[in-house]
């Protein structure tokens, strides 16, 4: 089965920065992907580039199989809900569902009109008048109702309170249950993906610090404690991505395919949270670093 | 893709039916009596250069007095305000166009992030914008060019009268005359369709509605100043010609200073022709600006009339060099000019095409 995105190198400079460099990627179809990262970190632009909103600078991308935007038919394939969900405001919401058929062969229009309805919208306002979740809701039924097989969502909840980011992405995936398509969905905040995403993608400072199924990335690293000892002894393929001592005692969270086996260390699982945050603040502590040479050199 | 140009612009497309309706009411409702002054008037009766005296007091009659020294009782006198504002409306339509169609159609999208909803439904951006710039551009040539037409409809008794020689009022512009020659024929077509793109390749630079109307407003007055100016006369290489003092109907000769003015107007031999400069010039064909002085004597022995210090002139071989493009270029100049602004307004659109499929986000 093709990938949903493919990257190779993947890279977008504007003017001199890069927001995103030296992304490989292979994101298998079926999952619900979640894409997470600070502020800044480069993910709408890589959403950008996947839905062929930006050219890249450097490197290739694919999605599902073919060049982003290169026509009609690629555009079918891939919906897309952009930062801040933007509707029409002059139009009202059934003018953006008529929009929706007159733009898109595959339209759902069945689809479109029951979710409509079972969220409450009246079809006369205009969208200029909706709430955020509902502008969000609005946007999510055009995406849907084309029928795509990968759905790209960019911070869909950012701009919802707690309750409606919770009937949002509820929301979302029944319908992603219903059609069993693809989904990739970017946040700042882990706590909104965890509970629905299956594969995870970490993006600090431009770059991808790592990417898995779930289940695999949860199996793969631990939590190990024992008596105060130096990293660097740790046996070869146990990656050290966090390390915190105390006088007698050192934590350490370690990735490794390979059994714990040293019987000093008591292993724990680690929850998602943990490990990316742990993943965000091994990036942090290595910008700092690098930004002290910059200064002595 | 159709249905969403027409939804997102049918306001525009009302207030410009509107500004149209408003138009055609006020000329048919002018028209009419304008004709009948005009074939009340000898204009169509009369022979070659027998015309310049009925042209001219028609154009006054117009303009509010007539020669005879009659003043209108009949309101006959706004007719030249009427004819003033149809060129100014025709003369800003394509500025508004460009303004308010142009700028905002790109820019609008880009500032409310709306391009991201357009541009990931099953369509390509090409065919989006390409839909939208053909219908919105038609719009805006058809609007200028109706506008136009009919206002040549109702000043046809005045190009007429202008036509046959009239002049000496400020109604009386021949047809390259800047305003007039702006405002009929083809060229409404080219500022048009000029205007728009320009308004549309200013949003997508700017990505801003204001600042990209701003832009278009300036780089279009601009044009609009220079084209006439610096341009237009040198469209095609100007006929040069050396005619006797009486083929102008207005030589002014200070007496004081004994100087020679040419006022480059009414031009008898070519009166719908374009003067673009003319001169006093000896037998030689070298440029005087001296009235010599036997003719200076004609002048102070105080019994002496103009036509007689013409004459005077006209013996001492003093005759008017002119330079001047025929009348019968009209309409090579109106073609050229149309389309050197529809050449621009394609370049335009097409640098819209490629940066909308290349660079933008």
């Amino acid at each position: 089965m093709t990938a949903v995105i493919e990257t190779e190198g993947l890279g977008k400079r504007y003017r001199r920065l890069w927001a995103l460099s030296d992304c490989t990627l292979s994101i298998p179809a079926g999952f619900v992907v979640g894409l997470v990262g600070p502020n800044g970190a480069g993910k709408t632009t890589l959403l950008n580039l996947a839905t062929g909103m930006l050219a890249p600078t450097a490197g290739t991308i694919e999605v599902l199989g073919g060049r982003p935007a290169a026509g009609p038919a690629q555009l079918a394939r891939v919906g897309y809900l952009a930062q801040h969900a933007p509707v029409y405001a002059g139009l009202s919401v059934a003018d953006h569902l008529r929009l929706g058929a007159h733009l898109n062969p595959g339209w759902d229009a069945e689809t479109a009109r029951s979710r409509i309805e079972r969220l409450d919208l009246s079809l006369g306002q205009k969208a200029g008048t909706l709430s955020g979740g509902q502008c969000a809701q609005l946007a999510l039924t055009l995406a849907v109702a084309k029928r795509p097989e990968v759905l790209i969502l960019d911070e869909p909840v950012s701009s919802l309170d707690p309750l409606a980011r919770r009937e949002f992405l509820q929301d979302l995936m029944e319908a992603v249950a219903e059609d069993g398509l693809s989904v990739v969905l970017s946040s700042h905040l882990i706590s909104d993906l965890e509970r629905v995403c299956d594969y995870l993608i970490v993006l600090v400072a431009s770059r991808v610090l790592v990417a898995g199924p779930v289940e695999e990335l949860l199996a793969t690293h631990h939590l190990l404690s024992g008596p105060r000892r130096d990293p660097a002894t740790l046996p070869a393929g146990q990656h050290v991505i966090s390390a915190s001592h105390t006088d007698r005692q050192t934590t350490l969270l370690v990735r490794t395919s390979d059994e714990i086996l040293d019987p000093a260390w008591t292993a724990a699982e680690v929850g998602l949270e943990d490990l990316v945050l742990a993943y965000m603040n091994q990036a942090a502590g290595r910008g700092r670093h690098n930004h002290h040479l910059e200064v002595r050199t | 893709m159709i249905w969403l140009t027409w939804r997102q612009s049918h306001l525009k497309a009302a207030s410009a039916a509107v500004v149209l309706a408003a138009f055609a009411v006020l000329l048919a409702v002018t028209g009419p009596h304008l004709a009948s002054l005009y074939a009340g008037s000898k204009i169509g009766s009369c022979q070659g250069s027998d015309c310049g005296g009925p042209a001219d007091d028609f154009l006054q009659q117009l303009y509010g007095s007539s020669l005879s020294g009659a003043s209108s009782v009949d309101g006959t006198g706004t007719y030249w305000l009427l004819y003033l504002l149809g060129i100014v409306i025709i003369l800003m339509a394509p500025a508004v166009i460009g303004i308010f169609w142009g700028a905002p159609l790109i820019a609008g999208e880009l500032e409310a992030g709306t391009h991201y909803l357009a541009w990931n439904q099953s369509i390509t951006r090409t065919r989006w914008l390409a839909v939208k710039l053909t219908l919105t551009g038609l719009a805006a040539m058809g609007v200028t060019e109706t506008l136009s037409l009919m206002q040549a409809w109702w000043a046809t008794p005045i190009s007429r009268a202008v036509g046959r020689g009239g002049c000496c009022s400020p109604i009386a512009m021949n047809q390259f005359s800047p305003l007039v020659f702006a405002t009929h024929g083809i060229t409404p077509l080219g500022y048009a369709v000029f205007a728009f793109a320009l308004g549309v390749t200013a949003g997508v630079l700017v990505r801003r509605a204001v600042p990209a109307m701003a832009l278009t407003l300036a780089v279009f007055a601009v044009l609009q100043v220079v084209m006439p100016l610096w341009v237009r006369p040198h469209l095609f290489p100007p006929d040069h010609t050396i005619t006797t003092l009486s083929s102008f109907a207005a030589i002014n000769v200070p007496i004081e200073r004994g100087t020679l003015t040419v006022i480059p107007d009414g031009f008898d031999s070519q009166p719908e022709g374009w003067v673009l400069s003319s001169g006093a010039v000896n037998t030689s064909g070298k440029p005087v600006s001296a009235v010599p002085a036997a003719c200076m004597q004609v002048m102070q022995s105080g019994k002496a009339s103009h036509p007689a210090l013409l004459d005077c002139l006209d013996s001492h071989g003093i005759g008017i060099a002119v330079t001047y493009q025929p009348a019968s270029r009209y309409w090579a100049f109106q073609w050229t000019e149309t389309a050197i602004y529809v050449a621009f307004a394609l370049a335009l659109v097409g640098y819209c095409f490629w940066r909308i499929r290349r660079r933008l986000s």
